[in-house]
């Protein structure tokens, strides 16, 4: 199999005939002649509408369509983790079901790929959405999470990705963090490379994100940062994120000697600066403890299998 | 003796943990295999007998020698609390439903035949609720309260999850890793596995309103019970959208409170040392540090599991048609 293509479905009833037929005129258009194989991996995420009819009956049609209905509706990671689950190909590319990303795209990609890189992320330079609702924080976003993490992409809300399927299937993907692929996967020594990526209007429905993630968002990229931070010696991350308690408890415990020598005896005795002494160094104690504690942790889960991902005589990234 | 018929899988599996209490489970056999040989549903019963209650054994057993259905009896090596009871039951459960029951008088045999009905027609669950209700006032009260918390916490509507009627297919109890005080929530774990849950009003039994009563403290025990489901419902794979959220709360709360207290200071002189508020704080900021922080090594905890952490439930996977002969 040299190609799976995974689509994510959430009540995209309408638009998934052309999807269908743009998706598998891109997929044979890619090497006519040949005997390349591919498999489209149509997820659907507990849709309410008809989509669930349609994908039955494209499945019962085509022989390259595999289909996994979720019982409810569980977002978009866990639909992706679906879809990687049940990928065969080589080469897996994801793409929205909601017709803006452009199957065109696909012989880029899978260029790109075979170029030596184990993940291509679509930009969407050209994007095609509302500036203020949907651009604007998202070119936010992707400043912080270049900043934050060294990741440098344009686009990380863009679903058309590649990826080598081997390497995917070993990714750690949880939660929302599809947000965050690039610098995830970067965690693990993956190469990543950025292509530009046709983007067009939305035709159909709703877009389904509002800004009410923007908190959500910010905590993810808490942990990523952390994640990406520690580099597999969390006590001491956890000991630099003491050292504000540090140098607060010896400031306030510098103010409570002063306080002390030069006050009044009648003044002496106010309780409030020791008291502050106490509760910081209390913090500064519990994080140092907590960060051993978190050495613990990684050193019984599978934090450390991370860096052998990739066999060296993998590293390039180049296939057979 | 009746190893002939353990070949053949029953209808129904019928689930009676017999842990904190027991009524007369020979009666309770006798009304519900009745009404069950009335649905024409052949049926196994199984007693999960906690080791706490084991003065059921005998009457178990004279039961067993007497019955019409198949009974077995399970004991317990220990005391391990209904959930492990109801686990243990599921597992053993051969027939394509499985029916919960309390061990003593609950509700009436007569809405079995409705609730095994609304199986049939797709309902992946059904719980009972005693309705209308005849016990006590305050229990009542206390109930309604109860059940309104749960019902505005988790988003979904149900009335009485105390009762011990469920009807199930059996992959859903088979499902359902119970431990700890889940027994009582089954039917909000179950909505949230993805499988679709009814409750069904259910007779309450006359003898149910003379059952002790409940006291507080057996509430603020459920509560607690339900917070953790709660949270591990919907924090398990991002604990720090918990614990953060919590954290940055308390620590921006105490930032500002210092922040105003040292702006007293430079700008109006006010003394600083005699204001329990500059410790409060503190106070709050050491705390939000240590909330926050907790929340990380969550993270971290879900991480190095995340390769093992499947999120979703999958109902089918369909494969594309094989390639039929086609002159293309």
């Amino acid at each position: 199999m040299d190609l799976s293509i995974i689509i994510p479905l959430y009540n995209e009833e309408e638009s998934i005939d052309a999807l269908y037929a743009e998706v598998t005129a891109a997929a044979e258009g890619l090497s006519p002649g040949s005997d390349f194989e591919y498999e489209l991996l149509l997820v659907d995420d507990g849709s309410r509408d008809g989509t669930r009819a349609k994908l039955r009956e494209l499945c019962a049609r085509d022989p390259h369509v595999q289909v996994v209905l979720f019982r409810r509706n569980y977002g978009q990671t866990a639909a992706l983790q679906a879809g990687f689950d049940h990928a065969r190909g080589r080469v897996v590319i994801t793409l929205d079901g909601d017709l803006q990303n452009d199957p065109k795209d696909f012989g880029l990609l899978l260029r790109t790929i075979d170029e030596g890189y184990d993940v291509v992320c679509g930009w969407r330079r050209d994007r095609k959405d509302k500036m203020i609702s949907r651009r604007l924080p998202s070119m936010a976003a992707n400043w912080l999470i270049g900043n934050l993490t060294g990741t440098r992409i344009h686009d990380n809300g863009c679903t058309l990705k590649a990826y080598r399927g081997d390497v995917i299937k070993r990714a750690r993907l949880y939660a929302e963090m599809h947000r965050f692929m690039a610098p995830m996967m970067s965690l693990s020594g993956c190469r990543y490379k950025e292509v530009e990526v046709n983007h067009r209007a939305r035709q159909f429905g709703q877009s389904k994100y509002g800004i009410s993630r923007i908190w959500k968002v910010f905590l993810d990229l808490l942990t990523v940062k952390m994640l990406l931070g520690f580099k597999t010696r969390p006590a001491l991350w956890f000991g630099l994120l003491g050292l504000p308690f540090l140098f607060a408890t010896l400031l306030s415990f510098g103010i409570s000697v002063y306080r002390h020598m030069t006050l009044l005896p009648s003044m002496k005795y106010s309780m409030v600066f020791p008291s502050v002494t106490i509760l910081f160094a209390f913090a500064f104690v519990h994080l140092i403890l907590l960060g051993i504690f978190a050495e613990l942790v990684v050193k019984v889960g599978d934090y450390q299998e991370i860096e052998s991902i990739l066999p060296v005589e993998d590293q390039g990234g180049t296939t057979v | 003796m009746r190893a002939h018929r353990s070949r053949l899988e029953p209808d129904v599996s019928v689930v009676i943990p017999v842990v904190e209490r027991y009524g007369d489970l020979k009666q309770i056999y006798h009304e519900f295999s009745a009404e069950l040989a009335r649905l024409q549903k052949s049926a196994e019963f199984i007693f999960v007998v906690d080791d706490s209650q084991r003065g059921a054994v005998p009457v178990l057993r004279e039961l067993q020698q007497s019955g019409e259905e198949e009974i077995s009896i399970v004991l317990l090596g220990g005391s391990f609390g209904e959930s492990a009871a109801l686990t243990i039951g599921f597992d053993r459960a051969r027939g394509e439903v499985i029916v919960t029951l309390a061990a003593y008088f609950q509700v009436e045999p007569r809405g079995l035949g409705a609730a095994l009905a609304a199986l049939e027609e797709g309902t992946d669950m059904v719980a009972g609720r005693r309705f209308p209700r005849i016990d006590s006032f305050f229990n009542r009260v206390q109930s309604r309260l109860f059940h309104s918390f749960v019902r505005g916490l988790t988003k979904t509507g149900f009335h009485d999850l105390s009762c011990g009627f469920k009807a199930m297919k059996r992959r859903v109890g088979r499902e359902l890793k119970l431990y700890g005080g889940m027994h009582r929530f089954i039917p909000v774990l179950a909505l949230n596995r993805g499988f679709t849950v009814r409750e069904v009003p259910m007779p309450q039994r006359s003898e149910d309103r003379r059952t002790r009563f409940h006291g507080t403290g057996a509430y603020l025990g459920r509560l607690l019970d339900i917070l953790t489901i709660f949270f591990l419902m919907k924090f398990t794979r991002t604990p720090l959208r918990f614990f953060g959220l919590l954290g940055v709360g308390l620590f921006t709360a105490g930032f500002f409170i210092d922040l105003l207290v040292v702006a007293q200071k430079i700008l109006l002189q006010m003394e600083i040392s005699d204001r329990p508020v500059l410790l409060l704080g503190v106070l709050l900021m050491v705390l939000g540090m240590q909330t926050l922080s907790l929340g990380l090594l969550g993270e971290i905890i879900i991480f190095t599991h995340a390769r093992n952490i499947r999120e979703y439930q999958v109902s089918e996977v369909l494969h594309g048609a094989p390639a039929r002969l086609q002159a293309s």
